[in-house]
């Protein structure tokens, strides 16, 4: 299978810890571009409502005024989803409750600004 | 409003649409002939549709038995605005395809995950019941006794 520009990317945020899977996802199709995911995951499924759930986010804070959405953040109770969008891509990494969220914040932040 | 012809095919479909978010969605045999419908407001646009997604199907299963062994089971093709989406479901009753017509209500990432999730309810849902599989005896006089029933003329 042929390497995308993002694979190293993905495999950075995978290194953390209490990472369990990351993604980049096209927002507009909610189909995954890449991952790197552990056995287990259902990377499509995860793919597809993460895109979703970003792109109604975007709306939601255009719709009231807060401009463009940065970065999305969903807790539950073992675990989470972050996303960090540019343009039509987004970023997405499913965390464990032990990860350090502040840590993958940075670091997606500073990824996402890379997507193209 | 969805309509059905057959009862174990309502509950499967209507919560595919309302996941999937949907616009239009034809739920027919291979032959075309239809067994539920969403989206459509006459019997003469769903008659067309469930024609050219029969026909669509067969030459997809067909290019792919020549190109790569098996058959294509499903097909996207994003417009502008909307989108198609044609995929076959495998049931007890037979195979069956799925045609349905979504804009940017939703995307193709969705509508994929869906379709899977449809494919296994109907599929218990078609194991659940009884019924068996209706028999095609004369093709033109069971799509308009479908189409009948699904616009209420019966």
């Amino acid at each position: 299978m042929t390497k995308t520009p993002y694979a190293e990317l993905l495999a950075m945020l995978s290194r953390h810890r209490g990472v369990v899977g990351s993604f980049v996802v096209s927002e507009r199709d909610g189909l995954a571009v890449d991952s790197n995911v552990q056995i287990g995951v259902h990377a499509e499924a995860v793919a597809a409502l993460a895109a979703a759930l970003h792109r109604k986010a975007r709306l939601a804070c255009g719709a009231a005024g807060c401009g463009v959405v940065t970065f999305l953040r969903l807790d539950a109770e073992k675990g989470g989803i972050l996303a960090a969008g540019r343009d039509d891509l987004v970023l997405v990494t499913i965390s464990e409750a032990r990860a350090n969220i502040g840590l993958l914040r940075v670091e997606m932040m500073r990824a996402a600004k890379a997507l193209t | 409003m969805m309509t059905a012809v057959e009862s174990w095919i309502e509950e499967p479909l209507m919560t595919f649409i309302n996941d999937s978010r949907v616009r239009i969605a034809v739920l027919l045999e291979s032959s075309g002939r239809v067994l539920a419908q969403h989206g459509f407001t006459r019997s003469i646009d769903v008659m067309s549709a469930c024609a050219l997604a029969a026909a669509i199907h067969a030459s997809a299963a067909e290019i792919g038995r020549q190109l790569d062994g098996t058959p294509f089971k499903t097909m996207h093709h994003p417009g502008r605005e909307r989108q198609i989406f044609l995929g076959e479901l495998a049931t007890g009753h037979g195979a069956h395809i799925l045609l349905t017509v979504f804009d940017d209500a939703t995307s193709i990432g969705l509508v994929r995950l869906y379709f899977a999730e449809l494919s296994r309810r109907l599929a218990g849902a078609a194991a659940a019941t009884s019924s068996a599989p209706p028999t095609l005896v004369d093709f033109e006089s069971d799509l308009n006794r479908n189409l009948a029933k699904l616009f209420g003329r019966i």
